[in-house]
Formats: C-alpha cells, sequence, structure tokens
C-alpha cells in the first residue's frame, strides 16, 4: 500500500469546496437550531402545556431516534406534504431540527438555575415577562451553559457528515467520490478523518478558551 | 393517502431487522465498555505511555465522525490485508467510538470512588486485577449509571450509520424497503418509530437498575 | 539502633529508624518502634503528628522513605542489594503484610456488597476459599462482633458503629497476626463508640496484638500494655500507660494530656486517667 498523495493535491478546488460547505451547514445548522432551542425551551417554560405538550414530543423524538432516519424523513418523506426540499436545504433543516432538540434541554435547565426571587422583584417592578428574559435571564444563564452549548455545537459539526448520505455535496460526500473514482481510498479517508480530527480539536480548544473568558467576566462582573 | 396498510405489511420484516440493530449496538457496547474500561485504567496510571495512548485514542475517535471512521474501516481495512465481514468490521468500529465515549464516563466515575475503598482491598490481600473487576468497575459503573445508559442509547442510533456500509439492520431494510415501494414516508416513520421505542425501553431498564442500585450506592 | 533488647519473643512488627516524607515535609523522623505478640500498643498524640502516617507505612499503604519494617522477621516492601533498597513487586508486597489487618477511620466498606460479602469476599479471592466455607467464616466472625443478624444489610443501611464493627470483622476473617486500628471511633456518634470498643476490648483479651491510634484515652489506660506519644513525627514518650499518663515529665505530653481532659471531663473525678 503506497499513498499517492497528488490526488488529494489534483482535487484541491473539490476539496475546498466541500470544506466550505461542510462549514456552511454546520453554521447554518447551529444558528437555526439554538433559535429552534430557545423559542422551545421558551414555549415550554412560560407558555401553557397545550403548547408545551407537543414539544416535549418533539424534544423526546429527536433524542430517542437516529439523526440519519429524520434526514430521510424530511428529505424523502418531505415530498408527501409537498415539501421539495434539495438535498442541501433538508440537510439544513435536518441538523436544526435535531440539534434544536438538545439546545432546548440546555436552555431549559439555564432558565431553571437563575434563582427565581430575581424574576419575581423584575416583575415586581412591571417588567415584562419577555423582557425578563431577555434583560435578567438570558445573560446570567449564558455563562452556566456555554460548556453544554459548545459541546452541542461540536457534536453537531461531526453530525454534518452524514448529509453525504442524502447526497448533500459537503466534505465528506466529495471524498468519497474522489475515493471510489481513483480507488485511493486509503489517501482520501485518512486525509478525510485527520481534517474532521483537527477541526474538532481547535473547535473544542476555542470553546474552551472562550468558555474561560466568559467565566472571568462573570466572576469580575459578580465582585 | 398514508398508507398504513404498508406499514402493516412490512412491520414484521421491519421488526426483523430491528433486531440485528439491537445486537449490533448492544454488542458494541458490550466490547466498547472493556476498551474503555482499560483506556481509563491507562489513562489514570502512573505510566506515561499509557496515558499517551489512552489520550490519543479518546482524542481521535471522538474528534472523527463516525461516518468517516466507518469508511475507513470498510475501505482501508481490505487493503491491509484484513477481509472480515462488513458487519464485524462495522461492529468493530461501532465498539471503538463507543469506548472512547465510555473511557471518558468511566474516568469520572473511576475518580468518584473514595481511595480509602481501594486501600482496604488491598489490605486484604486482592491483586490488582480484582481490584479492578471486584471494586472499582463496579463501583464506577453505578456512579455514571444515568451517563452509560445515555451512551447505549446513542449508539442505537449511532448503528442506523452501518446501513452505509451496507450491513444489513434495520435502517439498511427500511431504504430498501422504500426504494422498491416509492412510499418512504410511510416506512421512515416506522422505523424511526421503532428506534424510538427501543431507546425508550432501555432509559426505562437503566431507571429500573439505577432504583435497584440506589441503596448500593449511598455511602 | 536495635529494638530487640531483654525480651526473648521476636516482634511481631519491628520499625527501625523509619523517616517518612511527603516531598520536603518531614512527617516521621527517625521511628523505632516494636510490638510483640499478644501486646496492645496505643499511639497517642496532637492531630498532624504522624500517627496515621506511620500506621500506614507499617501497612505499606505508603512507602516509608528511609529505615526498615519488619514483619514478622521479614523486611516490608523492599529488597536489601548491597545496601541499596529497591521496591519489590505488589505481589510480594502483599505476601509480607498477609497477616496484618487494619481498620479504618472511615471504615471504608464497599458499598456495593452486604456486609456478608464484605467479609466473604477477601476470603474467597485472596485466599481460594470456597464460597460456602468463605461465607461461614464471615458469618462466624460477622456473629462474633455482634452483627449476625445484619449480615445482609448493605452498609448504607448499618450505622457508623455497624459498620465499623463490619470493618474488624473483615480484617479478621483474614486471621491476621496483628491488627492496626486508625483511630477507629473517631468517626463515630458518641453512642456508637462503646460497642466498637467494646470489641477491641474483647480482641485484646483475646491476646490478639494490637496497634492501636485512638484518642480515647479511658480505652488506652484500660487496655494498653504500652503508649506511644508521637510528637512532630517523633516518638516522644512511651512506656506503660501509669508511665506516660501520670509521670511523664514531657512538657509537650503534659500540655497534650491537659488539653484532651479540659475537653473531654466535664465531672471532675472523672474516672478516665485512673484505673
Ligand atoms: N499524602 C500526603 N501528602 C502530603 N502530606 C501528607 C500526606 N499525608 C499526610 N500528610 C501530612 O503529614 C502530617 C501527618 O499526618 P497524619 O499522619 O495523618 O497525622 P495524624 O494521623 O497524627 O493526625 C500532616 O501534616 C499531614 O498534612
Ligand atoms: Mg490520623
Amino acid at each position: 500500500m503506497s499513498f499517492n498523495l497528488a490526488i488529494l493535491t489534483d482535487n484541491w478546488r473539490e476539496i475546498l469546496d466541500g470544506m466550505a460547505l461542510t462549514i456552511l451547514i454546520w453554521a447554518a445548522g447551529t444558528a437555526i437550531g439554538l433559535a429552534v432551542g430557545l423559542a422551545v425551551a421558551v414555549v415550554q417554560l412560560f407558555t401553557n402545556r397545550w403548547l408545551a405538550a407537543p414539544l416535549a414530543l418533539y424534544v423526546a423524538v429527536m433524542r430517542g431516534t437516529p439523526f440519519l432516519i429524520q434526514l430521510f424523513v424530511i428529505y424523502y418523506g418531505g415530498p408527501f406534504f409537498g415539501l421539495d426540499l434539495t438535498p442541501l436545504t433538508a440537510g439544513i433543516a435536518g441538523l436544526a431540527l435535531y440539534g434544536g432538540a438538545y439546545f432546548s434541554e440546555i436552555f431549559r435547565a439555564g432558565f431553571l438555575s437563575v434563582p427565581p426571587g430575581q424574576i419575581e422583584a423584575a416583575r415586581m417592578m412591571g417588567i415584562g415577562r419577555l423582557d425578563i428574559v431577555r434583560h435578567v435571564q438570558l445573560p446570567q444563564m449564558l455563562v452556566i451553559i456555554l460548556p453544554a452549548l459548545a459541546n452541542m455545537t461540536v457534536l453537531l459539526s461531526k453530525e454534518t457528515a452524514v448529509l453525504s448520505v442524502i447526497t448533500v455535496n459537503e466534505l465528506t460526500s466529495v471524498i468519497q467520490s474522489i475515493g471510489s473514482t481513483t480507488f485511493a481510498f486509503a489517501e482520501t479517508l485518512l486525509f478525510l478523518a485527520l481534517v474532521y480530527w483537527a477541526f474538532l480539536e481547535i473547535v473544542t480548544a476555542a470553546a474552551r478558551r472562550l468558555e474561560k473568558r466568559v467565566g472571568r467576566f462573570m466572576l469580575r462582573s459578580q465582585s | 393517502m398514508f398508507d398504513f396498510n404498508l406499514i402493516i405489511k412490512s412491520l414484521p420484516m421491519l421488526l426483523e431487522a430491528s433486531v440485528w440493530t439491537v445486537v449490533y449496538s448492544l454488542t458494541s457496547v458490550a466490547i466498547g465498555f472493556c476498551i474503555g474500561t482499560l483506556m481509563c485504567a491507562a489513562g489514570l496510571s502512573a505510566s506515561r505511555l499509557g496515558r499517551g495512548i489512552s489520550a490519543f485514542y479518546v482524542s481521535f475517535f471522538r474528534g472523527v465522525p463516525l461516518l468517516v471512521q466507518l469508511l475507513i474501516s470498510y475501505y482501508c481495512l481490505p487493503l491491509i490485508g484484513v477481509n472480515v465481514p462488513s458487519s464485524v468490521a462495522a461492529v468493530g468500529t461501532l465498539a471503538l467510538c463507543t469506548g472512547a465515549y465510555l473511557a471518558e464516563i468511566l474516568r469520572g466515575g473511576f475518580l468518584g470512588i473514595s481511595p480509602g475503598l481501594i486501600e482496604a482491598a488491598r489490605m486484604v490481600g486482592l491483586s490488582r486485577r480484582q481490584i479492578l473487576t471486584r471494586i472499582e468497575v463496579p463501583l464506577a459503573v453505578r456512579l455514571t449509571l444515568p451517563a452509560l445508559v445515555n451512551e447505549t442509547t446513542m449508539m442505537v442510533k449511532a448503528s442506523s450509520l452501518i446501513s452505509v456500509v451496507g450491513v444489513l439492520e434495520l435502517t439498511r431494510l427500511a431504504q430498501n424497503i422504500a426504494t422498491s415501494t416509492f412510499q418512504p414516508l410511510e416506512i421512515y416513520l416506522t422505523a424511526g418509530a421503532i428506534y424510538f421505542v427501543i431507546n425508550g425501553a432501555i432509559t426505562l431498564l437503566g431507571q429500573l437498575a439505577e432504583s435497584r442500585f440506589r441503596l448500593e450506592t449511598a455511602r | 539502633m536495635t529494638a530487640d533488647n531483654a525480651t526473648n519473643s521476636r516482634p511481631i512488627i519491628d520499625v527501625r529508624g523509619v523517616w517518612k516524607r511527603f516531598g520536603t515535609a518531614e512527617v516521621l523522623k527517625g521511628i523505632d518502634l516494636a510490638i510483640r505478640k499478644s501486646e496492645v500498643t496505643c499511639i497517642i498524640g496532637p492531630s498532624g503528628s504522624g500517627k496515621s502516617t506511620l500506621l500506614r507505612c507499617i501497612a505499606f499503604l505508603e512507602e516509608y522513605s528511609e529505615g526498615e519494617i519488619y514483619i514478622e522477621g521479614e523486611l516490608l516492601g523492599f529488597a536489601l542489594e548491597g545496601g541499596k533498597r529497591r521496591r519489590v513487586s505488589d505481589a510480594e508486597v502483599a505476601r509480607v503484610r498477609r497477616n496484618v489487618g487494619f481498620v479504618f477511620q472511615q471504615f471504608n466498606l464497599w458499598p456495593h456488597m452486604t456486609a456478608l460479602e464484605n467479609v466473604a469476599m477477601p476470603l474467597k479471592l485472596a485466599r481460594g476459599i470456597a464460597r460456602e466455607d468463605a461465607e461461614k467464616r464471615a458469618r462466624r466472625m460477622l456473629e462474633k462482633v455482634g452483627l449476625g443478624h445484619r449480615a445482609g444489610a448493605y452498609p448504607s443501611q448499618l450505622s457508623g458503629g455497624q459498620q465499623q464493627r463490619v470493618g474488624i470483622a473483615r480484617a479478621l476473617a483474614m486471621e491476621p497476626h496483628i491488627m492496626l486500628f486508625d483511630e477507629p471511633t473517631s468517626a463515630l456518634d458518641p453512642e456508637l463508640v462503646g460497642e466498637v470498643l467494646q470489641v477491641m476490648r474483647d480482641l485484646a483479651a483475646e491476646g490478639m496484638t494490637m496497634a492501636v491510634v485512638t484518642h480515647e484515652m479511658g480505652f488506652a489506660a484500660q487496655v494498653a500494655d504500652t503508649v506511644v506519644f508521637i510528637d512532630h513525627g517523633v516518638i516522644a514518650a512511651s512506656g506503660s500507660p501509669q508511665q506516660v499518663f501520670r509521670k511523664d515529665e514531657n512538657p509537650r505530653l503534659r500540655q497534650f494530656l491537659q488539653n484532651y481532659f479540659e475537653r473531654n471531663v466535664f465531672w471532675q473525678g472523672g474516672e478516665d486517667a485512673a484505673s
């Protein structure tokens, strides 16, 4: 078995495109997922249970079933509801819905970690419910839940690879097609693993640093 | 029209395939548990080499998407002369992947064991291995049970990815039926429901075990 | 330097010039101590003076930095090779200390095993005794410490005093030649201290060789053959209870005892130091 690295350099354009798409999917999926998660948590905690119950089911289903099956339902099952999504849209929607379920649990725990006395105090001063969420609860809980959010974001970056199965042209898919046309599986797949590994190590390290900085800010603002 | 008949017709086949899903995922968790225990012990040992290997292992298998790991084992193992059935390679890969997560979970458990319990075991003459298997592992498992159960449900879900390397299990069979009937929604929803039930059952069993162990972890 | 003087029998434990350092901190500074068969040695001293460290060195739960510890004539933990000492294998350590039992301040019962399993499991695993025989012996030991009726209980279902008695039964089941106790009653509620001390008194009466780190001066006065006062890592005084509690001139010891009595005797004419 010998390595022919030219296969990688010959196809650098496709590979770079794949990387860019992977990062785009990750960023879009995470951003929408965070919004979904926050909305779900707020509705679950601060509105009536007729809205909360179906959302609890949504969270349980997304957490209890494989991401791949969720993608299949959205992409292949979408047309049944008149939703003819491109692989890319279906993939990002899937990632956002999947991540949103986990994010909502994190946000929920965060809201519950803010002492109720503070909310009562704000209420007494006539501040509206949503304003309390925005100005009192969110800033405090973000510090506490940041590690969990970062962890989930890192997990989502790995799930982007699954989108290759519904033919999204992200990095894994690009590499696989190069591999199967050149039969240079070892070079291409090991390169792929290294890229993800390096990427995840960097993102994880960045998250750690961010947590430390925010943690310091929290300590200072309390003193 | 949503086709309930198709669901009823294909349910027996899907359930049969889901047995494989359970077998593959539980097997890989069992093997992964042994790997994870060894890697965790190495990571906490005095040996620098052991700690290095453990850190490398955990970082790699948690840092690379499982799908990529599966592709590597599927395409690259034959290149180095390892010709095993794809199901074996897939389960091995699942085991290595979950082993990395289990090592991290167990690490927390091992560190939570009061050192006096180990000293007591040394004083009555238990060997290093006996202490590991009779004291440390049972206690670490009791201390980390919720996380271990959660990791098991994650593996049930992750096992759907081995369909990509051609192993027949629930997801793969669902794909086969979906493409031949052109009615993907019904089939994938059914498959999803089966996964949901499997994981519900695992979670329930975990809660039963937890209440059974409550007496044995209190101090 | 030798501790072998007048008496005929070889000591079961012979500690010779032992030093123990943690980094730069010197915790034991040249300890000499011999414990003979059927003797009860009580080790007293202020907190942080090195009592636990000494006991843990004798059990080789800590590696001593310098000196020698002999258990029934065998050097513990090291082999001497041309004037240099070499750490021996864990299995060899386990062999030399197989006749040493240890009772911990925090009991250290394994929480996932019943009282019976706590006692029987080491017999099965370390001694290779068949399950039935191991359990029979374990039951006998639990009865001996008055807990035959609690054999099936998990540690979390037992009181502190009961847990400590299981701890003693677990050590006794291995048929040790010497029992080391590190403040066995210090983690107990006051009303539970008596039951544990009674078990220890019975053991002493049976002729068990014991080394007991304790703050129970009454127990030391009644049961000990030798009382050893450790201060700042050295043995500052030792002798019979009478010598140590009544006549000793060492000012640090007098201070220590005075503090103790001020804390513990609320009624003048207490029987503590008497007997
Ligand atoms: N593992 C250790 N590392 C560092 N210092 C220790 C350790 N164990 C004990 N010491 C120190 O050694 C001294 C004696 O401790 P110890 O033997 O437990 O005292 P005692 O049992 O007499 O109260 C204390 O100052 C303690 O801080
Ligand atoms: Mg002590």
